[in-house]
């Protein structure tokens, strides 16, 4: 990464026009990036992108990220070294098995053959004998499945990444075991945090937890809430998920306040003709009533406020807060 | 302002964000008075080592980088000449480096993995028990040659083999795979410690002990060139106390779901007998290998380890059994020059007095609670080196701590070839993270592990490598008249 935009040359303007193009075919799909990494959070995340992604404008890509070779931590010794010698025993390098295992989620083996055609791509790269990897299964209806395994410096780079080479509508990523605070993130911030503070899409960290009585949608009544919160409230209708509305006043002189706000909301949802099951309002810190509420239901769906990373890391967010702390799956809104 | 951001990539600095707080640091310590018995010098250098050691810690730049910067900063800012500064970064011990990495490619590509996996099994039947034990017990031998990267690289398709051949449902073999990888990782990383060819450490502290304490007129002080046997006598026995215990504390921790691993030892056998007989070319880098760890154990003491490192490595090249091509993609080099610069700056450290005066007030810090000798000092050296080694490689934690630790066992009267076994040793306690040590990290690409499962394990690992190591150091080192 260099500190200036670097500039480009012709033959990268050709490509990057071309990229342009297939991006504006793109943006009019609904596009869901899963990423894989083995653990039962992340195929809780597909299982989620699969109920979401039913119909014939969504394409759901698998990616699962491979770090690239680190010669001092592996004692000089490229770790490229060990995978020719598992891929020359006819070892799958690590990442595979997740991939075919999440494209069995979403789909029989039969009908892949029946009714998908594939087509594998693969780019060369220095360091790791694979290199990049894609193989795109593409029904007749236009629907696609994109399994990817991708080699980055590290997994939160190559998630964001992949944004860049095709936008996402939402990307999914499995909860990390422990989700940390905005200081000792800036030690140490986990793939998940990461990609969920600096991916420009929306961003649903998934969890275990998938009874519930369906959506908690959070509002604090700013423009951007109440578009985030529509946005939520369609793909809670279109998967037949009952809706509930919840804003929590900070004391109990503004809960008149939270009180209006989610009864604007209801009938903004009401005019799209989006009913809602309940709608509720709390006093106390948001993060803590939120994650109290998070419990009875499936997801919870809060709206990132646009803050910038030092006011986060100086007034905190309810967004981040509730995306750490709270015990059922969480989709950020942007 | 919006021009500004349209032409800098502002995350850049975000993401670099380490690198320009250790150059603060730095800057910072470089401008303070200059404490008392510290010269300014040693200042310079104590400055540079913490934004060296602030790097290898976060990694905001590839690490050759710091190498790189390590060389510029003595020209610099200490202003010795440039000749002078690059003649100290090819030592023995850097040559050393460089040839064991280049045997260790040269060594992984001879494909002898089956054949090693299938003597391990005929030895120790189809028990997962006597199997993990097996393969400890054979990777760790190896690696105390070897290299444990070399190892960790050939063993690893061994292992997963005999997982995936067992079950190919991940969750079915997690205790499994558990037990039979950390049984080549930890196998490796004891014994990584065994002969001067384990691990760079070992290089680096050998080229410690000549360059801070050997001196040609003092016959006394030709103890401190510690050669290969002499290494081994000391750490050898370490690391074979500790193999019996790594799978015992490994079956204590994980419950693989197999005891027996007699359908996939069936299916191994199959695949080894399609490799057909010993062709002469295995022959002939067995015959190489075993003249190599002759020429360290006979010669070394005469042409230097280093030479007869890469005397081996060209010897693997001119026989036809290993590819420049192959050998030169295989190894790191910024590795072996970050090593280089490492070792050069610990010399600055002994020249300008700057580990003197650290080892000093270490040891004032100790000498409260009674641990600035004796077994005290060790455990408390031990602890230290262990902590260090666990945020970062084990060589760059000996190259960062040597000077310091052998700097204090002069100020505390202690012998510094205890001291520097201790540490050396230590380092290898990498149990907890990934990327304490090449092996783990080896391992760990296979994508069976989970970094949960390196802290569950490792802090018993940790715990018993101390203290045997601590035993030895009291009741058998002095056997060998230290």
């Amino acid at each position: 990464m260099g500190i200036w935009h670097r500039r480009t040359t012709a033959a990268e303007r050709a490509a990057e026009k071309e990229l342009e193009e297939l991006r504006e075919w793109r943006r009019n799909r609904f596009r869901i990036l899963v990423c894989i990494d083995g653990t039962d959070a992340s195929y809780e995340g597909l299982r989620f992108a699969k109920e979401i992604g039913q119909g014939d404008e969504c394409d759901i890509i698998l990616l699962y990220v491979r770090p690239i070779d680190q010669g001092l931590r592996s004692g000089g010794l490229q770790i490229r070294v060990a995978r020719e010698n598992m891929l020359e025993w006819g070892l799958e390098l690590p990442g595979v098995q997740y991939l075919k295992k999440g494209l069995a989620l979403l789909t029989e083996e039969k009908a892949m053959a029946e009714q998908w055609s594939a087509k594998h791509t693969h780019t060369n790269l220095r360091g790791d004998p694979l290199g990049d990897n894609k193989v795109e299964y593409r029904h007749e209806s236009g629907k696609s499945i994109v399994l990817k395994l991708k080699t980055a410096p590290d997994a939160a780079s190559g998630i964001l990444d992949q944004y860049e080479l095709g936008p996402y509508n939402v990307m999914i990523l499995g909860a990390p075991s422990r989700w940390q605070g905005e200081l000792r993130s800036f030690w140490d911030a986990g793939v998940a945090q990461k990609v969920a503070m600096l991916s420009p899409c929306s961003v649903l960290i998934t969890r275990e937890q998938r009874d519930g009585k369906g959506f908690l949608i959070c509002t604090n009544g700013t423009e951007h809430s109440m578009d985030a919160l529509r946005r939520a409230a369609v793909l809670a209708h279109l998967t037949r998920n009952p809706i509930t509305l919840v804003s929590v006043a900070l004391d109990k002189a503004e809960r008149g306040m939270a009180e209006q706000q989610v009864s604007e909301a209801k009938a903004m949802l009401a005019e799209d003709g989006i009913k809602v099951a309940e709608a509720l309002t709390r006093v106390g810190d948001p993060v803590a009533e939120i994650k109290k509420l998070s419990k009875d239901y499936a997801l919870t769906v809060v709206s990132d406020s646009g803050k910038s990373r030092l006011k986060r890391f100086i007034r905190g967010s309810v967004a981040f807060g509730v995306m750490g702390q709270a015990r059922n799956s969480v989709l950020n809104v942007r | 302002m919006l021009i500004v951001r349209s032409q800098v990539n502002l995350y850049y600095f975000w993401e670099k964000r380490w690198f320009f707080i250790s150059m603060a640091v730095g800057a910072a310590m470089l401008y303070l008075p200059v404490p008392e018995g510290l010269s300014q010098e040693g200042l310079i250098v104590l400055a540079m080592s913490v934004v060296a050691t602030i790097l290898f810690v976060t990694e905001p730049i590839p690490l050759p980088t710091v190498a790189l910067l390590i060389v510029v900063g003595q020209i610099l800012l200490l202003g010795i000449e440039s000749t002078k500064v690059a003649k100290s970064l090819m030592t023995d011990s850097v040559l050393f480096i460089m040839g064991s990495l280049m045997l260790a490619v040269a060594v992984v590509k001879q494909k002898l993995d089956k054949r090693i996996a299938w003597l391990i099994v005929q030895a120790t039947g189809t028990q997962t028990v006597w199997i993990c034990f097996g393969i400890s017990l054979v990777s760790g031998i190896l690696a105390s040659f070897i290299g444990e990267h070399t190892v960790a690289a050939m063993m690893l398709p061994v292992g997963i083999t005999l997982i995936s051949l067992t079950s190919e449902d991940r969750n079915k073999v997690r205790g499994l795979a558990a037990v039979v990888l950390f049984s080549i990782c930890y196998g490796c990383s004891v014994a990584g410690i065994g002969t001067p060819s384990g691990g760079a450490r070992n290089a680096i502290m050998i080229g410690y002990w000549k360059e801070f304490f050997f001196d040609p007129g003092n016959p006394d002080a030709g103890r401190y060139l510690v050669d290969y046997v002499h290494w081994m006598a000391y750490a050898y026995p370490v690391f074979l106390l500790q193999l019996p215990f790594v799978t015992m504390i490994l079956f204590l921790t994980f419950k693989p779901e197999y005891r027996n691993l007699s359908r996939a030892v069936a299916r191994l056998r199959i695949q080894v007998l399609s490799e057909g007989p010993m062709t002469p070319a295995d022959w002939m880098s067995i015959l190489l290998f075993f003249l190599v760890l002759m020429g360290w154990i006979f010669a070394s003491e005469i042409v230097g380890m280093g030479t007869v490192a890469i005397l081996g490595a060209s010897a693997f090249l001119i026989a036809g059994l290993v590819r420049w091509e192959d050998v030169n993609s295989g190894v790191n080099w910024g590795v072996v020059l970050l090593y280089a610069a490492a070792i050069s700056l610990g010399v600055q450290m002994k020249d300008t007095g700057a580990a003197q005066w650290i080892a000093e007030n270490f040891i004032g810090l100790l000498s409260p609670i009674g641990a600035d000798q004796g077994l005290g000092l060790w455990a408390a050296v031990s602890v230290l080196t262990t902590g260090v080694t666990n945020t970062m490689s084990n060589g760059a934690a000996v190259a960062v701590l040597g000077p310091i630790v052998l700097k204090v066992a002069s100020v505390a009267g202690e012998s510094p070839i205890v001291i520097g076994f201790v540490t050396a040793i230590s380092s290898a306690f990498a149990y907890l993270t990934v990327v304490g040590t090449p092996a783990c990290t080896i391992v760990f690409a296979a994508g069976y592990l989970k970094t949960s499962d390196f802290l569950k394990v490792g802090w018993r690992m940790v715990i018993m490598s101390t203290l045997l190591m601590l035993v030895a150091a009291l009741l058998y080192w002095p056997l060998l008249g230290v």
